[in-house]
């Protein structure tokens, strides 16, 4: 199992090189936005917003196009990680850490532990199907349609308010609590699922021993 | 003071983004990484909803929550599923997976 694993210094090597390629792409429109922010043409947290938001979008198009998909999966920790600034920007500190905690830490480690365990070593390189060229126009229909009803729509100027997090936690465990509580059956049943789904069952074991292959 | 539309615009790209990778992906995780990608789209105009139209209540950023929550036990399920299936056949490829295909 173990030489199956990507080595530490082939990660290294990966988020020296994705560091490079996000600078080299990165300073351009910092450099703009930095101009407009010092010829008052954009505000303070303009500047941040736009900043995180080409973050999150160079992060999702590496995620969606890059053919290495341990490149993939973390170009997609990036975006994740833009997607918890835009949370702090929008005044919800605590959906913030959540995204942090749950995506951040989590979510991704969950994927790239299946990446590994599936095909990242044997052929780390994937093909996309040959249907690209209709999801390229489905979804360019599908962002069309709704960046249009965004730009039609008029909810006027609206001021955002600060989410705190005592007045979240009243909120979700007052009125939400039954929610809740579904949400930890939910949890329980998907993990155990999870994990009686993905274990070797003792049949397998006997029929097919794999060497010094640990037993999941 | 952002504008609404700012985050509701990143929200549309980020969800279209995502789409076109379920579709064009042929790795079962890759289509699941694509997936993660519009659920937070979603999130992401949940909490702008929440924020702009209805700072009282804020119900929009409790789903949130749950959108994240949820999605974090379909990541689970799903990865199982996914090593059972390569397991089995040796293969994490969505399109070699047709033995319902009529």
């Amino acid at each position: 199992m173990l030489d199956r694993l990507p080595l530490p210094s082939q990660f290294d090597r990966i988020i020296v090189q994705g560091s490079i390629v996000a600078g080299m792409l990165g300073t351009p429109i910092l450099v703009v936005l930095l101009a407009l922010l010092l010829l008052s043409r954009i505000s303070a947290p303009e500047f941040v917003f736009w900043l995180d938001a080409t973050v999150v979008i160079a992060g999702a198009l590496g995620a969606v196009l890059l053919r290495n998909i341990v490149h993939a999966a973390l170009a997609l920790i990036a975006t994740l990680l833009g997607v918890a600034g835009i949370f702090l920007l929008l005044a919800n500190e605590f959906i913030a850490l959540v995204q942090v905690l749950v995506y951040g830490g989590g979510v991704t480690i969950l994927l790239l532990f299946g990446l590994m365990l599936t095909n990242a070593q044997d052929e780390p390189v994937v093909s996309d199907g040959s249907q690209k060229p209709f999801a390229f126009g489905v979804a360019v229909i599908i962002g069309g349609l709704f960046i249009a009803a965004v730009i039609d729509a008029n909810w006027g100027a609206r001021v955002p308010a600060v989410v705190s997090f005592t007045a979240f936690g009243e909120r979700l465990f007052r009125d939400f609590l039954i929610p809740v509580i579904l949400i930890a059956i939910l949890l329980d049943i998907a993990l155990s699922g999870a994990f009686v789904n993905a274990r070797r069952s003792r049949d397998e074991d006997e029929m097919a021993p794999t060497g010094g292959e640990a037993r999941s | 003071m952002i504008p609404m539309e700012n985050f509701l615009l990143l929200s549309a790209v980020l969800f279209a983004i995502g789409f076109y990778g379920v579709l064009a992906r042929r790795s079962a995780i890759l289509i699941l990484i694509s997936v993660e990608l519009m659920l937070a789209g979603v999130a992401i105009n949940f909490v702008t909803f929440a924020t702009y139209l209805d700072s009282q209540a804020f119900s929009g950023a409790i789903f949130a929550l749950f959108v994240i929550t949820v999605a974090a036990a379909e990541v689970g399920l799903a990865l199982g599923i996914v090593l059972r299936i390569f397991r089995e056949r040796q293969t994490a490829n969505v399109d070699e997976v047709d033995t319902l295909k009529w």
